[in-house]
């Protein structure tokens, strides 16, 4: 993917600073100049240690905090809420549970001028997409963890955001089915080319996933280094190379 | 699928278990039938030895005078003088205390300047304000709704506020991510059909907490059936007293059961 360099970034992470107050009267430093920028098409993962403010920085490219210092940028545009061009998928899913499958992909569309024949339609399409076919009528409280997040990634792709932010999305789900969700989230990026920004914690999911790796460290939370994955797709964690990235990242995030 | 493994052993499961149900559920018809039984017996026996019926009329008293209360319609009409005043006070004091509930629960400001009121008052039982609905209202039919519309309030406002208070954040922030950014958008969508459940509750537990307050304000004077239980306990005929109890008993289950089939319809997605 040589000529993403040459494209205008799609989201520019610009100098970004978060402190907080803690319940003590101190200043807490949670992030301090943060600055990477995600191209076109590119699936970047953030990986970093608990408590590296990889949420916090979740959350204000989400918009749904403001940075104390810098700005975040999508497509040139300071970002300073959360809107329909950046589609969230969450840990614990957030699913509106009095809404079928079906209702939760619909809602974003509700938002927009679309008729409810374009909404069936398109929610149809989201549905089969994400392989939920058959459970569209199913509530939330009638399906697994997996099925859940594939709803999750269906709702925030019906209004086909800019990018898709991704925090932990499949830290609630067992290992087995975290594999196939892997592989279904990159068959739909493949398919839908959107840009993809994924926190997780865990270095092998960041390894197998993404094109680049932001890691952060700790105290304050600030980019360590950003290691590209040039790995064909589909990757093997047995694989030689896999391992050696994976352990680069495994000690950048040791030694800080 | 290999995830739905979990809905498929559910469905394998079902079977035995729906027969192991229904024994159980014999058995505790049986249980309570012989319970009823047992008590009919016991009271029936307990009037005997007493052998006043002014103290304790006995079932079969009862039972005859539930039928004359019936065919000479003056029960109707009493249980139609309480709903008088017990349907419109329910329903006043639902709405606005759902509506205050909701308005406390998301504004923080509104929150902040009514919380001390509000913390004063919700203690207060409902009956102590008969002291105003006699003066402001009289004790009749409008100081009776006005009492039951206070103590629908409480309980309606309690339940609504702590629903709203209880919505979760991630819900509100992908609604924020679906393009909803105005308030009433996000009540709408977001807040009260999260919060559903809970107001939900209010509403039924305001259903039979009003009929005690229905029997109060009626024994200060406000016609209908509370009223009728001690007009006949005061010509020493208790067992219209107790048909009269019976019938609040009655109103209440089923208004109840109707209560509950509404709510299961709204609150499919629950399970």
């Amino acid at each position: 993917m040589a000529e993403l360099s040459e494209q205008l970034a799609r989201i520019e992470v610009d100098g970004v600073g978060k402190a907080f107050d803690s319940g003590s009267g101190d200043r807490v430093q949670a992030l301090s100049n943060v600055d990477f920028a995600v191209d076109e098409g590119e699936f970047v993962c953030i990986v970093g240690p608990s408590g590296c403010g990889k949420t916090t920085l979740f959350r204000i490219i989400a918009g749904l905090e403001t940075p104390t210092s810098g700005t975040v940028r999508l497509d040139g545009d300071a970002v300073t809420e959360p809107d329909m061009d950046r589609g969230m998928v969450f840990q614990e899913y957030g699913l509106f549970p009095w809404r079928t499958a079906r209702g939760n992909v619909e809602f974003g569309l509700e938002q927009t001028d679309a008729d409810e024949r374009e909404r069936a339609r398109r929610a149809q399409e989201m549905i089969d997409l994400v392989g939920l076919d058959g459970f569209e009528d199913a509530y939330p409280s009638e399906l697994s963890g997996g099925m859940k997040q594939r709803v999750g990634i269906a709702r925030a792709l019906a209004v086909d955001p800019e990018v898709l932010l991704m925090d932990e999305p499949f830290g609630s789900v067992d290992a087995q089915t975290r594999d196939m969700l892997h592989d279904e989230l990159l068959r739909i990026w493949a398919k839908t080319e959107k840009t993809i920004l994924f926190v997780t914690h865990d270095v092998e999911e960041a390894v197998t996933l993404a094109d680049r790796i932001v890691v952060l460290t700790n105290g304050p939370g600030t980019v360590n280094e950003i290691v590209p994955v040039d790995l064909d797709r589909p990757r093997s964690r047995t694989d030689d190379a896999f391992g050696r990235h994976q352990e680069r990242v495994l000690d950048l995030i040791r030694d800080g | 699928m290999s995830i739905e493994s979990a809905t498929e052993r559910e469905s394998d499961a079902t079977p035995g278990t729906r027969v192991r149900v229904s024994g159980a559920a014999l058995r505790r018809h049986l249980l309570g039938l012989l319970g009823t039984v047992g008590f009919l017996l016991a009271w029936q026996a307990g009037a005997m030895a007493i052998a006043k019926p002014f103290l304790l009329p006995s079932p079969f008293a009862v039972a005859s005078a539930f039928v004359s209360e019936l065919a000479s319609g003056r029960m109707l009409a009493k249980l139609a003088q309480s709903l008088f005043h017990y349907v419109p006070g329910l329903v006043v004091g639902t709405g606005l205390g759902i509506a205050v509930g909701v308005g406390m629960g998301w504004s923080e400001t509104l929150d902040s300047a009514l919380t001390p009121v509000t913390r004063v008052l919700r203690p207060i039982p409902p009956l102590a304000w008969i002291a105003f609905a006699i003066v402001w209202i009289g004790i009749g039919h409008g100081g009776a709704t006005f009492i039951v519309a206070i103590g629908a309030f409480w309980i309606n406002f309690y339940n609504a506020y702590s629903g709203v208070e209880s919505v979760p954040e991630d819900l509100q922030d992908v609604a924020a991510s679906l393009g909803i950014h105005d308030d009433l958008r996000m009540i709408r969508k977001v807040v009260l059909p999260s919060a559903t459940p809970e107001i939900l509750t209010g509403v039924r537990t305001s259903i039979g907490q009003c009929w005690m307050i229905v029997v109060a304000a009626e024994l200060f004077g406000a016609p209908g059936v509370g009223y009728q239980i001690i007009n006949a306990a005061q010509n020493l005929a208790m067992d219209v007293s107790v048909v009269y109890m019976l019938v609040i008993s009655a109103v209440f289950l089923v208004s109840d059961a109707l209560f509950r089939t509404v709510e299961g319809r709204l609150l499919a997605w629950r399970n």
